[in-house]
C-alpha cells in the first residue's frame, strides 16, 4: 500500500514538474491608475488572457505617474527590465528607445497585423529611436473645442469658422453671463498643451520648432512672438477670461456642463469627464443631450496662419517587449501573444467603449458608445493635419518657462517678448548642456 | 505651582491687555486648527459622493450619500492584503530602529576608542542623504546582492534555477532597509541622549562585574525610555506613510504596503474622485486613530525627548 502511495506521489511530482517546465513566465510593467475609466473592466480583460493561456504565467506590476518613471529608471539602471513594458513614443521613455532596450515590434507583430492600424502609428519615424519600439494605442488630440451648440443657437449664433467670428460673439455671450471660451488655466500646462501648440502649428509649423531647437531660428524671433501675442489678444478681446487662471482642471467640466461657457477647450481625453459614471449611473451631460446639444470642433482659423486646420496631436503610449528576451524563445512568443491579444479588435473595442481612448485600430466599431465618444471619433477623422504638442517636442527645461509664461501673459504680468526671452534662455542652456 | 499659588493666581484680576493677548492667541490657534481639520472633514464628506456629484457639488454636503466608493476602493486597492504588511513594516522597523539606535548610541557615547569619532561620523553623514538619491543605488544593490548570492547557492547545488530573493521583493528586505535608512537620525539622537547619562553609574556597574550587554539591558534601556519613545513617535508615521523606498523594493502586491495601494488612486487627470477620496480616508484613518489614542504620549514623548534628564 505504502509503495502504491509513494508511486502515485512520485508520478504526481513528475507530472507537476513537467507542467511547470512547460509554463512560460512573463513579467509586465503596466501604467494605470485606479481612477482611470474602466479600471475594474481592464482587470477582467487581463484576467481573460490569463484564463485563455494556461501555459503562460503573467506577473503584472501596476504603477502610475512619477512612481512609474522612478521604478522604470531603477529597472533600466539595474538591467532588469520586465518582459513587457508600457511606454511612451518619446519623452519619459527616451532611454528605452535610444539604448534600444526594447525590440522592434514590426517583424514580431508582422505586416498583416499592423495593417489593421492607422499608418501614422506604425510609422517608425514618429518614435524616438526611429523604430517601432511600442505600438501606440491611440493618437491623442490635445486641442478640441467642446461646443454647446444649443446655447449658441438659442442666442442666434453659429459655430465660428474664424477667430474674428469668435471674437464678435464674445460680447453677446458675456452680456448673458456666459463665458465665450472656458479653459482650466490654473494648471499651467493646459494653455500650452491644449491651445498654444495648435496656434504654433498653424502660425509656424513643426519645422520651425525643429529649427529653433537646432539653433537656426530663435524663440525671440518675430514669428514666435506673434504666436504669443495671439494668446495675449485672446485675453484682451475677452474671448478667454483672465479669471480662467483660477479655474482648476477638476472643476472646468462641471462649469461647461452647467452651460456657463459656450466653448470648452481641452484634450480629447476630457470627453471621459462627461460620460456616464458606471457606479452611480449618472453623467455630467445626459447622453441624450450629448447627442443633440453639443459638438466637437477644431479651433477656428486664426489671423496669420500658414497651416490652416492643423491641430496638435501626439502619438499615444503602448506596449513594448524587452530586448533582453532571446529571439525565438518561448518567452518572446508569449510576449507577442500578449500584445496581439491586447491590440486585438475585441480588446480595443472594449477600451473604446470604456472611454479609455480612441483606438488607433481601424477596424473597431461599436454601437455601445455614448454620443460624446462617437463625436470624438468623428472629430479625429475631421482634422486634416496634426502638429507637435509642444511639451512632447521640447525638453522639460524649455516648456516649463513656456507654460509659466503663458500664465503670466494671461495675468498681464509679462509681455510676449519677455516670455520669448525666458524660453530662448532655456533653449540656450539646453543646447549648451547637450553639445 | 502649589495650591496656594493657584489661589493667588485665581484672585488676580485679569488685565485687559492679557485678555486681548488671550483672545489673539485663541484666534490664531483657532485658525490653525480650522486649517488642519477642514480639509480632513472636506475629504471625508466628499468620499461619500459619486464623481458626477462631486464635479457639480464640490463644497456642499453629499446629496446622495454612497458607501460604494469605500467598498470599491477597498477591493481595487487590495487593502486587505496591504494593511497587514503596513503594520508589520511599521512596527517591525520601529522596534529595530529603536533597538539598534540605543545599542549603537550606547557604544558611541560610553565605549570610547580612537575610532569612535570616525565611525560615529560615518553613521551620522547618512542624515544628509535623501531617500530620492538612494532609490536607484539601493535597487541596484539589492538586486545585485540577490543575484550574487543566488549564483553562489546555485553553483553549490543548494537551490534550483529559479530567482533567488533575499532583499528584493521580500518583507525581510523591506525591514532591513527601513531600519538602515532611519538609523543615522536614531543613532544621533540616542548617542546625544545617552551621553547625558552619568558615566559613574556605568563605572559602578562595571565594578560590580556587569558586562556591556548587561549594562545596556539593565541601565541604558531603562534610562533611555524618553528617547526611545520619541524615536518611535517620530518613526511610526514616517514608516506608515513611506512610499518611495517600498515602491522600488517590491513588485508583488502581496508584499506592498498601504501607501502603494492609495497611490494607485492618484491619476494625473483623475476621473474618479469618489474612489480616490475614499482610498485617502482609508489610508488616513489608522494614523488619525493612532494620534487620538496616543496624543498624550505623543506630546509627552516629543517634549521628553527634547530634554536630557
Amino acid at each position: 500500500m505504502k509503495k502504491k502511495i509513494c508511486s502515485v506521489l512520485v508520478f504526481l511530482v513528475i507530472l507537476s514538474m513537467g507542467a511547470y517546465a512547460q509554463k512560460t513566465t512573463i513579467t509586465v510593467f503596466d501604467y494605470i491608475d485606479a481612477t482611470a475609466p474602466g479600471y475594474a473592466e481592464n482587470e477582467a480583460i487581463w484576467q481573460k488572457f490569463i484564463d485563455e493561456n494556461p501555459d503562460i504565467t503573467l506577473v503584472k506590476e501596476e504603477l502610475s505617474n512619477e512612481p512609474f518613471h522612478q521604478k522604470l529608471a531603477a529597472y533600466v539602471a539595474a538591467g532588469t527590465l520586465p518582459d513587457v513594458i508600457y511606454m511612451y513614443p518619446s519623452g519619459r521613455s527616451t532611454a528605452l528607445h535610444e539604448q534600444k532596450l526594447v525590440k522592434d515590434l514590426a517583424p514580431l507583430l508582422g505586416k498583416d497585423f499592423l495593417s489593421n492600424f492607422i499608418p501614422s502609428v506604425t510609422d517608425p519615424s514618429g518614435q524616438k529611436g526611429k523604430y517601432l519600439a511600442e505600438l501606440p494605442q491611440s493618437i491623442t488630440y490635445t486641442t478640441v473645442m467642446f461646443t454647446n451648440t444649443k446655447l449658441l443657437s438659442d442666442l442666434g449664433l453659429k459655430v465660428p469658422s474664424t477667430y474674428a467670428e469668435l471674437k464678435a460673439m464674445a460680447p453677446k455671450l458675456k452680456a448673458k453671463g456666459i463665458r465665450p471660451v472656458l479653459m482650466a488655466n490654473k494648471d499651467d500646462w493646459v494653455m500650452q498643451s491644449c491651445l498654444f501648440s495648435t496656434i504654433v502649428g498653424r502660425m509656424l509649423g513643426d519645422e520651425w520648432i525643429d529649427n529653433a531647437l537646432a539653433g537656426k531660428v530663435k524663440f525671440t524671433d518675430k514669428d514666435f512672438v506673434k504666436a504669443l501675442e495671439f494668446v495675449q489678444t485672446m485675453y484682451k478681446d475677452g474671448v478667454i477670461g483672465r479669471d480662467t487662471i483660477q479655474i482648476s482642471y477638476g472643476e472646468a467640466p462641471a462649469l461647461f456642463a452647467e452651460g456657463k461657457a459656450a466653448f470648452f477647450i481641452d484634450g480629447d481625453w476630457r470627453q471621459n469627464a462627461f460620460l456616464t459614471d458606471a457606479s452611480s449611473g449618472k453623467a455630467l451631460i445626459d447622453p441624450k443631450l450629448q447627442q443633440t446639444d453639443f459638438g466637437f470642433y477644431n479651433f477656428p482659423a486664426i489671423p496669420g496662419e500658414k497651416n490652416p486646420g492643423v491641430a496638435s496631436a501626439v502619438l499615444g503610449c503602448g506596449y513594448g517587449i524587452s530586448a533582453s528576451i532571446p529571439a525565438g524563445s518561448d518567452k518572446e512568443k508569449a510576449a507577442v501573444r500578449l500584445l496581439k491579444y491586447l491590440y486585438s479588435a475585441d480588446v480595443q473595442r472594449q477600451y473604446l467603449e470604456l472611454g479609455r481612448y480612441i483606438t488607433s485600430r481601424k477596424d473597431v466599431k461599436s454601437d455601445k458608445l455614448e454620443p460624446f465618444t462617437m463625436k470624438m471619433v468623428q472629430y479625429h477623422d475631421s482634422v486634416p493635419k496634426t502638429c507637435y504638442v509642444l511639451d512632447g517636442a521640447l525638453d522639460t527645461s524649455i516648456y516649463t518657462p513656456l507654460n509659466l509664461g503663458l500664465q503670466q501673459i494671461g495675468l498681464g504680468t509679462k509681455t510676449p517678448e519677455e516670455v520669448a526671452q525666458s524660453i530662448q534662455a532655456a533653449v540656450d542652456a539646453w543646447r549648451a548642456a547637450h553639445k | 505651582m502649589n495650591q496656594q499659588d493657584l489661589r493667588m493666581h485665581a484672585k488676580k484680576p485679569i488685565k485687559p491687555g492679557t485678555m486681548l493677548g488671550k483672545a489673539g492667541a485663541y484666534i490664531v490657534m483657532g485658525v490653525f486648527a480650522f486649517m488642519t481639520i477642514y480639509p480632513l472633514v472636506w475629504l471625508f464628506l466628499n468620499s461619500f459622493k459619486s464623481t458626477t456629484e462631486f464635479r457639480t457639488n464640490m463644497m456642499g454636503l453629499p446629496v446622495d450619500w454612497t458607501f460604494d466608493n469605500y467598498i470599491t476602493s477597498w477591493k481595487i486597492g487590495e487593502f486587505d492584503k496591504l494593511i497587514g504588511n503596513s503594520i508589520l513594516y511599521t512596527l517591525g522597523s520601529t522596534v529595530g530602529i529603536t533597538f539598534f539606535s540605543l545599542l549603537t548610541g550606547f557604544a558611541f557615547a560610553k565605549i570610547k576608542s580612537k575610532a569612535t569619532g570616525l565611525i560615529y561620523g560615518s553613521f551620522i553623514i547618512g542624515i544628509l542623504l535623501t531617500i530620492q538619491s538612494l532609490m536607484v543605488p539601493l535597487f541596484l544593490e539589492v538586486t545585485s546582492i540577490d543575484r550574487g548570492i543566488g549564483d553562489i547557492l546555485r553553483s553549490l547545488g543548494l537551490i534550483g534555477p529559479g530567482e533567488f530573493r533575499l532583499f528584493h521583493n521580500t518583507r525581510f528586505g523591506v525591514l532591513i532597509i527601513y531600519i538602515g535608512s532611519a538609523l543615522p537620525v536614531g543613532i544621533y539622537m540616542c548617542t546625544e541622549f545617552i551621553r547625558g547619562i552619568p558615566s559613574a553609574i556605568i563605572e559602578a556597574a562595571q565594578i560590580d562585574g556587569a558586562g556591556y550587554f548587561r549594562i545596556f539591558r539593565s541601565i541604558i534601556v531603562g534610562m533611555s525610555r524618553p528617547i526611545a519613545m520619541t524615536l518611535s513617535i517620530l518613526n511610526i508615521p514616517l514608516l506608515w506613510n513611506e512610499f518611495a523606498l517600498i515602491n522600488i523594493l517590491v513588485s508583488e502586491t502581496s508584499l506592498k504596503s498601504l501607501p502603494l495601494g492609495i497611490y494607485k488612486f492618484s491619476g494625473g487627470l483623475s476621473s474618479d474622485y469618489g474612489k480616490q477620496f475614499a482610498a485617502l480616508v482609508i489610508g488616513m484613518l489608522p494614523m488619525l486613530l493612532f494620534y487620538i489614542a496616543f496624543r498624550r504620549q505623543i506630546t509627552a514623548g516629543v517634549s521628553m525627548g527634547a530634554l536630557k534628564e
